[in-house]
């Protein structure tokens, strides 16, 4: 398990060159700070007033089915690559349209590149 | 002094004894952690209420409706049995049922209505039982708001209307009387012969409507105005015995309102606010009015970081004016001005240390407070000391989300009391003597 977790951490850092500088244990920080709140990202399946994070990584959109989405998030087929979480984590209103996160965005792309780092991690 | 004519004086003074009625309690309710899906944490700091997180405060603001959409049921139930020892005996006991000193007590039993009702429109609604006085259950707090996200000024912003029965019980943020520190206090100790009217003189004898605001998620509106709300009701939900009146009645509609900037930076918050009421009320003589207007400044900040070490800082200073009928008071015109300061600090959630100072002065009126206070002085000053534990309320707790628990250790200390520091009412009695130790067991479900 170990061997694919692994894995699939250093495919998803080789694929993302902004991934490559990010810090993970400083991402684990700013998730708790930023985003703890709403969403859990550590125990899977674990709805809070956000969905659950937990495997968020390339999860296609809107597809926890135990989970009440938005009509915006509805709407839009997507998968939550790094380049969809970076533009979310942005700017959630402009990137979901409709969407129910009340969450004005990060600014920061390094912070931003940190808790993907982190998020990459839980799965 | 007859009990009749000490009533009426409490009714124009604004004064309450704490034995006398009951303290706003402090809240924390599993049904709201079960509609959400979030932990007690993430509204609560230190993982029990009723001290408000940012998100915590959004959620209320939201009229109590947000939700996950898992569905549950709005009903919430809450115990807390407490033990008071008071640094020396009060004599004809600490309570109508309770003896001199050292007494163990049921403080309180409540049901709650909470949570959302319909996507807008969500209720605080509370009943309780407290063995310590009418042993009846009775209407406590009540808060049912509607409350919609529109866009103002092309900035987000959620405004709402409550109906509610105690001044400043609708606010976010912690720091005005309905909600400050302490969160929890024993009903079985001596309080101080006086205190601003908008400090819980009226509480759930009065009902009101007030439209707020919050724009941009930095200024908070709230405008709105109270009545006495009507014998009967007052009598059927036992906030006031069989033949008794309200204590006040009050002349058309005492205005409230509030305003307040507020800074959520997810790292820390913080907040500078202002507040006024001003009840005009019947006189005890029935001839004429009194008329109070209350005017406070606050301010909040909290350091949340990874919410694994939390400080936060409270304090807020209220002015209030009086015109009282000239049968009432020795003096026509009077003022009572009240500071409160606290601040805390949580570790993981769990283990809590708060420190809270007091100070109550106002001038001296040997008709309003003679009867508790030799000089006829208001002034009293002191601190509280609180250690808390809070072992659930986390992801993954014991119980959660159907239960949590906080067990605290609360120390009382006056230096003054109504006027004196040494024998203040004439009979021996110093303000040390009302010292106090405070244990209790609080739990919701």
């Amino acid at each position: 398990m170990k061997i694919h977790t692994s894995l699939l951490l250093t495919t998803l850092v080789l694929a993302s060159p902004s991934l490559w500088a990010a810090d993970a244990s400083h991402g684990e920080a700013l998730f708790k700070q930023e985003c703890s709140d709403c969403h859990n990202a550590t125990i899977p399946g674990k709805n809070r007033k956000g969905p659950a994070l937990f495997g968020v990584v390339n999860r296609p959109n809107g597809s926890l089915a135990d989970y009440n989405y938005s009509d915006g998030m509805r709407q839009q087929h997507f998968d939550w690559d790094i380049s969809h979480l970076d533009a979310y984590l942005a700017a959630p209103k402009k990137a979901i349209p409709g969407g129910k996160m009340k969450y004005d965005g990060l600014e920061d792309g390094v912070a931003r590149a940190d808790i993907i780092a982190y998020l990459s991690q839980n799965h | 002094m007859s009990t009749s004519r000490l009533s009426s004086l409490l009714a124009v003074s604004g004064i309450f004894a704490c034995w006398l009625g009951p303290l706003a309690p402090a809240h924390a309710l599993p049904s709201f952690a079960r509609q959400t899906g979030d932990d007690c944490t993430s509204c609560h700091v230190g993982g029990y209420g009723p001290q408000l997180t940012p998100h915590g405060i959004a959620f209320k603001l939201g009229g109590y409706t947000e939700t996950n959409g898992s569905g549950s049921l709005p009903f919430s139930g809450m115990i807390m049995g407490t033990w008071t020892h008071t640094a020396k005996n009060q004599p004809s006991g600490a309570g109508p049922h309770d003896g001199p000193n050292n007494n163990a007590s049921l403080q309180e039993v409540s049901l709650f209505l909470a949570g959302g009702l319909t996507q807008h429109l969500g209720a605080f609604v509370q009943g309780t039982y407290s063995d310590i006085d009418t042993r009846k259950f009775a209407m406590d707090n009540m808060d049912v708001r509607y409350a919609n996200n529109v866009t103002l000024a092309g900035k987000d912003a959620v405004i709402g209307v409550t109906f509610n029965n105690n001044p400043t019980i609708t606010d976010p943020f912690g720091t005005l009387p309905g909600w400050r520190f302490p969160y929890a206090s024993s009903e079985l100790v001596p309080g101080p012969v006086a205190s601003p009217m908008i400090d819980g003189g009226m509480e759930q004898q009065i009902g009101g409507v007030s439209a707020y605001g919050l724009w941009d998620n930095h200024v908070y509106v709230e405008l709105g105005g109270y009545r006495t709300l009507p014998r009967s009701l007052l009598r059927n939900a036992n906030v006031i015995s069989s033949g008794e009146s309200a204590d006040f009645t009050i002349h058309s509609v005492a205005p409230y309102g509030r305003l307040a900037y507020y800074q959520d930076g997810h790292k820390q918050a913080w907040h500078v606010g202002l507040v006024g009421f001003a009840p005009e009320v019947q006189s005890a003589s029935g001839a004429g009015t009194d008329k109070y207007t209350d005017f406070g400044i606050d301010g909040g900040y909290q350091f949340l970081g990874t919410r694994e070490h939390i400080i936060t800082v409270n304090g807020a200073y209220i002015h209030e004016t009086r015109t009282l009928d000239p049968s009432e008071a020795d003096n026509h015109k009077g003022h009572l001005n009240r500071f409160d300061l606290s601040s805390s600090y949580y570790y993981h959630q769990t283990w809590g240390l708060t420190a809270g100072l007091f100070d109550i002065a106002g001038n001296r009126d040997a008709t309003l407070y003679g009867a508790d206070s030799q000089n006829g002085s208001p002034n009293s000053r002191g601190y509280v000391l609180q250690a808390d534990w809070t072992p659930f309320g986390k992801e993954g707790s014991l119980g959660a989300p159907w239960a949590n628990v906080r067990l605290g250790l609360q120390y009382t200390d006056y230096t003054k009391f109504n006027g004196a520091s040494r024998n203040y009412d004439g009979t021996g009695r110093d303000a040390k003597d009302n010292n106090s130790l405070f244990a209790f067991v609080w739990t919701a479900f």
